[in-house]
């Protein structure tokens, strides 16, 4: 069938619609490969020219090594499973900060205002691996914070001030309509946020939230200055210990990938899953 | 019209003014008595201040200048009193206002749960009977977008009345709405209107004033311009602005 170019029909419509007419999975698949095994090509003669060995088969005693016929969690997968506690632990913290900072942020009182646009512009302005180091070092003896929980606060007070954003976003973006519903019917504020805001908002921001999740994984590795054990540590140490430096860091960077396309790909799900009709 | 007794005086409006930030006045000066079991239209050009005017009334607007009494509570700083009055006096918007993310008959629910404090299965039996009076109690499970215009506004009309209110505001109701489906909806508003609901209801249908309104308000440019029975604006309006208008939408 003949198609006709119409220049009223936008370009990705048009785009989208030859995807799902002509285009079977096969061929992304094929496209994949061969940038994949480009890639390799590339490295390989890189890797060549630079004269390094591979070593790969020494790597998987780092992942899952075999203690008396019982397999154990190597280095990595340690560091993986610390990365995993630390990056929970903070998400949740980061989740209260970024919404209560919202919400201040929309709050009537001058003073809440005030403070939390002070939080926002000093953490977002400053590296955040000052702001780990000042947590670490200053702010940590000073209140008598361990290690672990001056890594969570820093991490949870940089990544809070960017969530705060986003569910702010979320919430202005909502029909005013719907505040003055719940006004009406006589609920009150905190089961207006509650049962009709937050709901909403928090379906619309789930893309954006999810990325500032992934980002938060990402930046935990940064507690490795503070010399916490986690996955970016442990491949440091690996590394330092073996010389199988290429090995070690690729492999670092194929776990990292993993949890966070994990997570992206939940996170899709979730989104189809809990899309509200319009 | 249809002929009933009025009851005692419900709300005062006394002397409202506002502005909004940019220096418009919305309305000036408003004084009105509303009386149980009274059906006031308010007529008016766009801009002419009766939207404000009904935002007001529940405390969606704060109140530059004068007093509002509702029910014996009047509507001042008091967070509690603003409270107990959006409980008492239930608002019909323009674009209805659903709850996109719960189904219809959740919508209905949500107050009587969380400001009654009722259980869920006492709030549905109320619900679905409000449902079945507005007439889609087959739609209860839907989402609001799976309904018509028409429908969505007379769950919302549903929604306000399971607050059990006292006074219902109208806030062109109909506006937003094709021209097939107004009936349906000033048809349920005229049900009410019939059984004593205390409604003050922002319109420019003369149908429904001329059934069931007993008294109208004509507002220009945030002032009261005229005011008198459906008759009266029928039959010989006496201002300028009044005629002129009227005969636009005639």
């Amino acid at each position: 069938m003949e198609e006709r170019i119409n220049p009223r029909v936008s370009f990705y419509s048009r785009l989208k619609k030859r995807v799902f007419l002509f285009r079977s999975p096969w061929i992304d698949i094929l496209q994949y490969t061969l940038l994949v095994l480009v890639i390799i090509w590339f490295l390989a003669v890189g890797t060549s020219n630079l004269g390094y060995k591979w070593d790969w088969y020494r790597i998987p005693q780092y992942i899952f090594k075999n203690v008396d016929g019982h397999l154990v969690a190597g280095s990595l997968i340690e560091g993986l499973l610390f990365t995993f506690k630390i990056s929970g632990v903070s998400l949740v913290f980061a989740i209260v900060i970024g919404l209560g900072t919202a919400l201040g942020r929309l709050s009537d009182s001058f003073m809440t205002q005030a403070i939390t646009r002070i939080y926002l512009e000093v953490i977002r302005n400053t590296p955040l691996v000052v702001q780990m180091y000042l947590v670490y070092f200053v702010i940590g003896p000073i209140i008598g914070l361990d290690r672990f929980p001056s890594a969570v606060l820093a991490l949870s007070l940089f990544e809070g001030s960017y969530m705060s954003e986003i569910f702010r976003a979320g919430i202005v973006s909502l029909h005013k309509g719907q505040l003055e519903a719940s006004h009406a019917l006589g609920l009150s504020t905190f089961d207006t946020y509650r049962d009709v805001i937050l709901p909403q908002a928090i379906r619309r921001i789930s893309p954006p939230l999810a990325g500032e999740v992934i980002s938060l994984i990402k930046n935990s590795s940064l507690v490795s200055l503070v010399s916490l054990t986690d996955l970016t540590m442990q491949a440091r140490v690996v590394s330092a210990d073996t010389f199988l430096t290429f090995e070690v860091w690729f492999t670092t960077a194929a776990m990292y990938l993993a949890i966070t396309v994990t997570l992206s790909v939940i996170v899709k799900r979730m989104e189809k899953k809990f899309r509200i009709l319009t | 019209m249809i002929q009933k007794e009025l009851g005692e005086v419900i709300i005062t409006i006394k002397d409202v003014s506002k502005t909004f930030p940019g220096g418009i006045q919305a309305v000036k000066n408003f004084s009105a008595e509303v009386y149980r079991r009274e059906v006031v239209v308010i007529m008016g050009p766009s801009g002419s201040g009766k939207s404000t005017l009904l935002r007001c009334i529940n405390g969606l607007e704060a109140l530059d200048h004068g007093e509002i009494v509702v029910d014996g509570i009047p509507l001042d700083d008091d967070k509690r009193n603003r409270l107990e009055i959006r409980k008492e006096v239930g608002m019909v918007f323009q674009s209805f206002n659903l709850f996109p993310h719960m189904t219809v008959l959740d919508n209905v629910n949500l107050a009587q749960i969380r400001v009654r404090k009722k259980t869920k299965e006492e709030a549905s039996e109320v619900s679905k009977e409000l449902l079945r009076k507005v007439g889609i109690s087959d739609k209860a499970n839907n989402f609001p977008a799976q309904l018509s215009g028409g429908q969505q506004q007379r769950v919302a009309i549903a929604r306000a009345l399971a607050m059990k209110p006292k006074v219902l505001l109208f806030d062109e109701p109909t506006s937003a709405l094709d021209p097939e489906m107004i009936n349906e909806v000033l048809d349920v508003m005229k049900n009410l209107a019939r059984e004593g609901m205390t409604m003050i209801v922002v319109t420019h249908e003369m149908g429904f004033a001329r059934e069931v309104c007993s008294h109208v308000i004509f507002m220009d440019d945030g002032e009261i311009v005229e005011t008198g029975t459906v008759e009266h604006f029928w039959e010989n309006p006496q201002e300028e602005r009044t005629k002129q208008f009227l005969s636009k939408i005639l």
